[in-house]
């Protein structure tokens, strides 16, 4: 099902409304995932139908083994849908070869871990730069100072991930996700090993991203109190998504 | 940044760095070691022959042109024969023993008379010059490794020489004794190793050559200044097979322990590897990542290799004095690509296997 969401907005010097069409960042049709256990095909997304505008920030919800992380990696590029169609950016990641979705995730697309996932020999400032390093256009000293800044990483940055606490690691992670400006942030339970105090300071932070900056932001979660900082909740059961689906 | 990142992973495990370096430093050793002993005891050895002064040497057909360890003895007849034919003027006979009981060394078996027309005599330190069947004498290098004094009872092959002179080194071997008693206490008499012959001018040397040709066919007659760009390691098949055999040793020695620490480097690493992959890392800059870690470390154990070297032959020397070894600058180069190479190869398959993981399962590793 194809869906247009319209907004109206004011154009400078012009008083008449006009309309502009928002088009999908983010469009999975009918998408299924299996996996194969010996011979057995398991399938761990069954027919998923969800879209993301640019600038929104959804929370998927859902319990152990529903098939959210399976969906993260699909949209995210990691793993390849075995059918159906992940539109990322106008781009279809079913149709592209390793290389093609290794390149769109190089550009478009940037992924915080529940793990935080840093590279331990590397300095807090080597994870972020070296994030820069992959993209290609090199160390931007102008973009790594807003993110540090804004992420609170001053102070912290020759660190290593093994000298730093869980919240600061996370914060590194979503830095080094987010330098290269990419059009979706992917968040697998961003909190999920961190405590009450550093899991606020974390989806604040991503909240700030998504509002300040205009982040599309999606979020996997367990935690029914994270959901509150996203502008939808999408709920997944049994390779699902059971609502929050937007309607035409 | 990729040097940053290489650098930092290299010394993340400072142990197994230290395992990966002292391997390719062992293979360089091994391998700068094993060829400048060859070639130093080889130069060593052609530098004592040109040193005698003779213009010809002739060997018997099957031997080799390694005559410190050459078994090949000839009728010492032949010698008459020699000395019979025109531009000749004085011919020895040698016959060398190499034994290895108590140390390495040649003993060469002289006539003295004779070897002292050839060679112009020895110059001696202290002493004089063989006259009795069981005198016997050293070069000063030998001297002084063996720690032997002018009087002293010198055994060898079982038998008790008695040391009548010291005399300066780099004329043809270490240790001279009488041709006749050596002969007679390895059963070899009336023979000879080699003979070695001086023409009555040396521009000669090259008609003499084709006669002792002409009158013993197959014989190996050869000019004693070519002496020394004829001592190569080449020109001695199984001194090659030898070489080259240490080298495919020290090569495995570096490939094997490379493929390991990196193979184990790849499993360890199998989630940042997953990390580097959801940041969009390519093949081939995975790939690159883990040779440029593998180089470096190479280059580690290349220079602690060549320092190894060094120390080794130091070692060596203090040990065995009359030892020789050529560490060349050719020979180290050679020894850094072979380290560098074998590295390379047992890198590429944890490197490449780095490469085709897969960055869910990669990233859900524990």
């Amino acid at each position: 099902m194809a869906i247009t969401v319209t907004i109206r907005t004011n154009s400078t010097g012009n008083a008449e409304p006009e309309l502009k069409t928002l088009e999908p960042i983010l469009k999975v049709e009918n998408v299924w995932k299996l996996y194969h256990a010996g011979k057995v095909e398991v399938p761990a997304l069954r027919g998923v139908n969800f879209e993301v505008l640019p600038g929104e920030s959804v929370a998927v919800m859902g319990p152990s083994g529903c098939g959210k992380s399976s969906l993260l990696y699909v949209i995210g590029g990691l793993a390849k849908a075995s059918r159906g169609k992940v539109l990322v950016d106008g781009n279809d990641l079913v149709a592209m070869s390793d290389a093609e979705r290794t390149k769109l995730r190089r550009h478009k697309i940037g992924f915080v871990f529940q793990r935080f996932n840093l590279l331990p020999a590397l300095s807090a400032k080597g994870n972020i730069a070296i994030a820069q390093y992959i993209h290609g256009d090199g160390f931007d000293p102008h973009r790594f100072e807003v993110v540090t800044k804004m992420l609170g990483l001053d102070g912290r940055l020759e660190h290593r991930p093994s000298e730093m606490s869980g919240g600061e690691q996370q914060r590194v992670a979503i830095a080094r996700a987010i330098i290269n400006e990419p059009k979706i942030l992917l968040a697998d339970e961003p909190t999920g090993n961190l405590d009450t105090k550093n899991s606020e300071i974390v989806l604040e932070m991503l909240r700030r991203l998504n509002k300040d900056l205009g982040q599309t932001i999606v979020m996997i979660t367990h935690n029914p109190e994270a959901t509150t900082y996203f502008d939808r909740v999408v709920h997944m059961r049994d390779g699902v998504i059971v609502d929050g689906v937007p309607a035409d | 940044m990729m040097g940053q990142f290489v650098f930092r992973n290299l010394f993340h495990r400072p142990l197994r760095t230290l395992i990966g370096v002292v391997a390719i430093a062992v293979e360089v050793t091994l391998v700068i070691v094993v060829v400048g002993l060859t070639s130093g005891m080889l130069q060593e050895t052609a530098k004592r022959i040109e040193g005698i002064g003779a213009d010809i040497m002739v060997q018997a057909p099957s031997a080799q042109i390694f005559i410190v360890m050459s078994g090949s003895p000839m009728p010492i007849k032949i010698g008459e024969k020699i000395h019979d034919l025109k531009y000749v003027q004085y011919v020895s006979p040698a016959f060398l023993q190499f034994n290895t009981s108590g140390g390495v060394e040649t003993i060469w078996g002289i006539d003295p008379a004779s070897f002292r027309d050839v060679s112009n005599g020895f110059v001696f330190h202290e002493g004089h010059d063989l006259q009795g069947r069981d005198d016997m004498l050293v070069d000063d290098w030998q001297a002084r490794a063996k720690h032997v004094k002018l009087g002293d009872t010198y055994t060898l092959l079982n038998h008790d020489w008695k040391v009548v002179g010291i005399v300066e080194h780099g004329k043809a071997g270490r240790i001279f004794v009488p041709i006749t008693t050596l002969q007679e206490l390895v059963g070899g008499r009336d023979k000879a190793t080699i003979f070695l012959v001086r023409c009555t001018r040396p521009e000669h040397t090259p008609d003499v050559i084709g006669e002792i040709k002409e009158l013993l066919p197959n014989y190996p007659v050869r000019p004693v200044k070519e002496f020394m760009t004829l001592m190569t390691s080449t020109n001695i098949p199984a001194l090659q097979t030898f070489i080259n055999s240490m080298i495919a040793l020290a090569v495995s020695i570096g490939l094997l322990v490379i493929f390991l620490s990196m193979y184990t480097t790849v499993l360890e690493r199998t989630r940042d590897i997953g990390v580097l992959k959801s940041l969009g890392a390519s093949k081939f800059l995975i790939i690159r990542a883990l040779l440029a870690e593998t180089t470096l470390l190479c280059l580690l154990g290349i220079f602690t290799g060549i320092g190894l070297s060094y120390v080794v032959r130091a070692g060596f020397l203090k040990l065995f004095p009359t030892l020789s070894i050529l560490i060349t600058a050719g020979w180290i180069l050679r020894a850094a690509l072979i380290a560098i190479v074998g590295a390379l190869i047992g890198a590429s398959y944890p490197a490449w296997q780095a490469s085709r993981k897969d960055a869910v399962e990669a990233l859900s590793y524990d």
